[in-house]
């Protein structure tokens, strides 16, 4: 069983990336969109290893996309919900 | 215009906007630049003060039309014209997500610690938070 988790909010305005991160079981994979994409600009980033950004959302905010970041398409983001159990949206 | 400290003696209320929403998953940010503008056309003197996420609104580069949003980050280089300069900046907020004040669409902003922001908007008769 594994979940993939949609991040949406910046962890700068709420707890719900902590929460997520909390959540976080082995093989879940994280991807920040929308408003989530600022949690790279945020500590809590060095408790994960692996985390996905959609692209043209970071690419709309002016936020870098950082090293040991993957930025994905909406497609591939698709993709994902297909390799996984169930999605979680954190909003 | 006269700074804001050297009104309390006259009639005109002062008034402050309060941004600390990010630019783009709610209208808030929009909401706040139109009131700021109606404020301008009509001579009000209002100060735009930029908290928590309410700073990234005004960082470089950012790009609406790649999530079909429209891009009212543009319209804040209309400020000046409305004759609304004074933009205060939260140091704090701007520390915790490692930015400096180089990297802002507008060039005349006041960056300010927490304990001289408080006072800034103190000064202000009246408040709006977005």
């Amino acid at each position: 069983m594994t979940l993939l988790h949609l991040v949406r909010k910046s962890a700068f305005e709420t707890s719900d990336f902590q929460q997520c991160i909390d959540t976080l079981a082995f093989g879940d994979q994280v991807v920040l969109l929308d408003d989530g994409c600022y949690n790279m600009r945020h500590t809590l980033m060095n408790k994960l290893t692996e985390v996905m950004v959609i692209k043209v959302h970071a690419d709309a905010r002016a936020i870098a996309i950082q090293a040991g970041t993957l930025a994905i398409s909406m497609a591939e983001l698709i993709d994902l919900t297909f390799k996984h159990n169930s999605v979680i949206t954190w909003q | 215009m006269t700074p804001a400290n050297e009104v309390d003696n006259q009639a005109q209320k002062l008034v402050a906007i309060l941004n600390s929403t990010a630019p783009f998953s709610s209208t808030n940010g929009k909401d706040a630049l139109d009131l700021a503008l109606i404020f301008g056309s009509y001579e009000q003197v209002t100060s735009l003060f930029f908290q928590g996420d309410g700073v990234w609104q005004l960082i470089n580069n950012q790009d609406a039309t790649l999530i079909q949003s429209k891009d009212y980050l543009k319209t804040f280089a209309a400020l000046a014209f409305y004759d609304i300069e004074n933009i205060y900046l939260c140091q704090q907020s701007l520390n915790e997500r490692g930015l400096t004040d180089s990297q802002f669409t507008i060039g005349n902003v006041i960056v300010l610690n927490k304990l001289e922001f408080s006072e800034k908007l103190h000064q202000h008769n009246v408040l709006f938070r977005f």
